[in-house]
């Protein structure tokens, strides 16, 4: 995690934005940010809905992604990145300005749970779905939380950083045996 | 769905039911299909013809792109990222470069590069929405529009071998600017292809667009409205069809898109129609920034001056040694960049495209998170499509324009 | 072949006419996966026009196809369904893995990608990333060598 700068309230264009979000969010705060290209805040579980509920009323009505990145060996180690923008559904001016808000919300390192936004977006419905299936966080109040990009019964969550590239056995091989992954280069 | 069926009931061994609510049956518009537009799975609850239920199903095109851009450096990670929507390939470069780029706080990108940069990006845009409008033309009964288009798009494809050395995949940006100068030649051949687009665009849009076929196909079908479609997440001409007019490329213009004179095209209806119009008045659009560019093309690099990043030209390689010494160690090892992390956006041909790029202040990506716009587009297939009937989620599928190397990654 | 100067009749063997009949008319199924699906689409357009060789008719059942494209990379879920649609093919089969990420995985080096030698038999690997259009009708080109010459490897033995 960076070291906490002075957040830049204009960036939003909305000033009272970061005090309103720092104090919805209680202890679940961790830090305000402003990154090279947003403001963002760094959250606890716990206080994601609260945070939202904020970002809502002051307009952030699009959830863009949902993205998640493994730190290992860093702790805490994963990072789950929501980021939001507020687009006018009346909007007919292509130039007019689009503020983007961005949360990091840091879940535990075993049996990482975050609370889902699946209630206030369809969207995140799959992108959480897939953060699920590539990392492993699992996601509390999402309606069908399964795997999306890997078979069903795979093992092992891919994209985390102690899951090797090539992956743990060979699904697939001439004569149908289970084979050894051949060496990599480096 | 009620059915007449007074006809079978005089006949004593037929014993039928009219169907209701509850005896619907699940049909699987299986990963293979010629009208899916690549590997999707719709679970589609029917009642008769009618859709209840449509559940699509990912994962069959899934390659694991983001965890390969982990082993690769970051320049060559551009050629993985190339290949996931395989429509655009130079819209996902561009975001991944923008996205480095930032991390370096590189921002004297040479003025060449940038124009480059906008044409082939504009090109790709081209190229791929005639790639849409023959398949979706197709899926529609109409034959013969994908022979005018991808004839054009054969010209397109010819201008990127000339100039970048492969048809798709090109893998020319560089962080930095782009890979080569353009060879003499090029601007002979982008002048050619400029004159011949609009009488062909106008034959593709005389076929189809007034056709009665195709407004009786199109019209009313997946209608959506703006506050929905934010709120599934839909960007790009899906969302501009609604009458919401945010487009990347002037929200947040990058690579000079602010120094271009175009529309965004939108339209209220949010149906299938407005989507086929709001594409096809792109197309036009594109036209207008490759022509303004060319006739504004600039001498100068193609590259910045930094050594530690951008290799240097091959001739001073063969009497620097500084210079040789920069190259070997680039290619061998990359360059490094500072830790921290960033969200850059483009305007792909199917709406925002998204990179959360995270450096751990090594010369690999430490995470490239990507924010697909077909990926949020298809989900909107769940809200789309019931109540249709079969071939109008054809229709649907089509008009959302969802690219499964983008989706499924 | 034989044609007879005085009759009009062309004397030929089974094998022989049988084989003609089935390299000009090869049909393939629409097996796009990924971005050689793009080039594959593009043989019929109209500067590469595979309808010359006759294979222009892309039959989307696998009942009704001879030839197998395996155009684009082969995740772990598609491979199930892509033998399926194989076993679905009646005999007699071809298949042409197209590209390289089909033939052995290409740039993908890792859990997601399996090439489709795996759980297929190949007759012709295309490589390229995509190949160009004209690479694929090369491809198909070899098929129809190996359709006239009787069998599916017996081309490599038989011609040095």
């Amino acid at each position: 995690m960076p070291e906490t700068l002075h957040p830049h309230p204009e960036r939003t264009g909305k000033p009272d934005l970061l005090p309103a979000l720092t104090a919805a969010s209680g202890e679940g705060f961790l830090e305000a940010v402003s990154a090279d290209d947003m403001d963002e805040v760094a959250l606890l579980p716990g206080a994601l809905h609260a945070a939202v509920d904020v970002l809502r009323s002051y307009g952030f009505n699009v959830l863009l992604d949902v993205g998640c990145t493994d730190h290992l060996p860093l702790s805490p180690r994963f990072e789950v990145a929501y980021h939001f923008a507020s687009i006018d559904p009346k909007r007919r001016d292509p130039k007019a300005f689009v503020p983007q808000f961005r949360l990091r919300v840091f879940p535990q390192d075993a049996d990482p749970i975050v609370p889902s936004l699946s209630g206030y977006w369809p969207s995140a419905n799959w992108a959480e779905r897939e953060v699920y299936d590539l990392f492993g966080i699992r996601f509390d109040g999402h309606p069908d939380l399964k795997r999306i990009m890997m078979p069903d019964d795979w093992e092992g969550h891919p994209l985390r950083k102690d899951y090797p590239l090539r992956g743990t056995g060979r699904r697939f091989t001439p004569g149908g045996r289970v084979g050894p992954i051949p060496p990599t280069r480096d | 769905m009620a059915i007449d069926l007074s006809a079978y009931t005089d006949n004593p061994d037929i014993n039928l039911s009219q169907g209701d609510a509850g005896d619907s049956f699940v049909l699987s518009m299986g990963p293979q299909h010629p009208s899916t537009h690549g590997v999707l799975r719709v679970m589609l609850k029917l009642d008769g013809e009618t859709v209840l239920e449509a559940e699509p199903e990912l994962g069959f095109l899934h390659t694991g792109i983001e965890k390969q851009t982990e082993q690769l450096f970051w320049q060559q990670a551009v050629t993985v990222i190339d290949r996931a929507d395989y429509l655009a390939p130079l819209s996902n470069s561009l975001c991944y470069v923008l996205a480095v780029e930032k991390l370096l706080g590189i921002d004297n990108i040479p003025k060449r590069a940038q124009v480059l940069r906008v044409i082939f990006t504009e090109l790709t845009r081209i190229a791929s929405h005639l790639v849409w409008l023959g398949t979706h033309a197709i899926d529609l009964g109409a034959m013969s529009n994908f022979f005018y288009a991808f004839e054009m798009r054969e010209r397109i494809l010819r201008i990127m071998e000339f100039v970048t050395g492969a048809r798709m995949h090109q893998s020319w940006f560089r962080i930095g600017g782009v890979a080569l100068d353009v060879p003499k030649g090029f601007l002979a051949l982008l002048d050619e292809f400029i004159e011949a687009f609009p009488p062909r665009l106008r034959d593709l849009r005389a076929i189809l667009e007034g056709n009665v076929i195709l407004l009786d196909r199109l019209v009313g079908v997946g209608k959506i409205g703006a506050e929905e479609a934010l709120a599934w997440g839909l960007t790009g001409p899906s969302l501009r069809a609604t009458g919401v007019a945010y487009d990347v490329r002037k929200a947040f213009p990058y690579c000079g898109y602010e120094n271009y004179d175009f529309d965004i095209p939108t339209h209220d209806g949010g149906d299938c129609y407005s989507r086929f119009l709001v594409r096809v008045r792109e197309m036009h659009e594109s036209w207008r920034i490759i022509k303004q560019a060319r006739e504004a093309f600039p001498g100068g690099p193609v590259v910045i001056d930094d050594r530690k990043i951008v290799p240097p030209p091959k001739t001073e390689i063969q009497h620097s040694m500084e210079a040789l010494i920069h190259h070997f160690k680039l290619v061998s090892s990359g360059f490094n960049v500072p830790e921290g992390h960033v969200y850059s956006n483009v305007e792909s041909p199917r709406g925002e495209v998204g990179m959360y790029v995270t450096s751990a202040g090594g010369n690999k990506p430490w995470r490239v998170a990507w924010r697909p716009a077909s990926f949020y587009n298809l989900q909107a297939l769940k809200r789309l499509a019931p109540g249709n009937l079969i071939a109008d989620v054809v229709a649907i599928i089509g008009s959302l324009d969802p690219v499964f190397g983008e989706v499924d990654r | 072949m034989e044609v007879s100067p005085h009759h009009p009749f062309i004397t030929t063997k089974l094998d022989d006419f049988v084989h003609w009949a089935q390299s000009s008319s090869i049909w393939p199924m629409t097996m796009g996966l990924a971005c050689c699906a793009i080039e594959m689409m593009s043989i019929v357009s109209p500067k590469y026009d595979v309808a010359r060789f006759g294979a222009e008719k892309f039959s989307s059942s696998p009942r009704q196809s001879d030839l197998m494209i395996v155009s684009g990379r082969v995740a772990n879920k598609m491979v199930p369904v892509i033998k399926q649609l194989f076993e679905q093919m009646p005999d007699p089969k071809w298949v042409i893995s197209m590209g390289a990420c089909a033939s052995s995985g290409g740039v993908f080096d890792n859990y997601a990608v399996v090439p489709c030698d795996t759980f297929l038999p190949v007759d012709v690997y295309v490589p390229g990333c995509p190949p160009s259009p004209d690479a694929l009708i090369y491809g198909i080109m070899q098929i129809r060598k190996q359709i006239e010459a009787g069998g599916k490897r017996e081309v490599l033995a038989r011609r040095a």
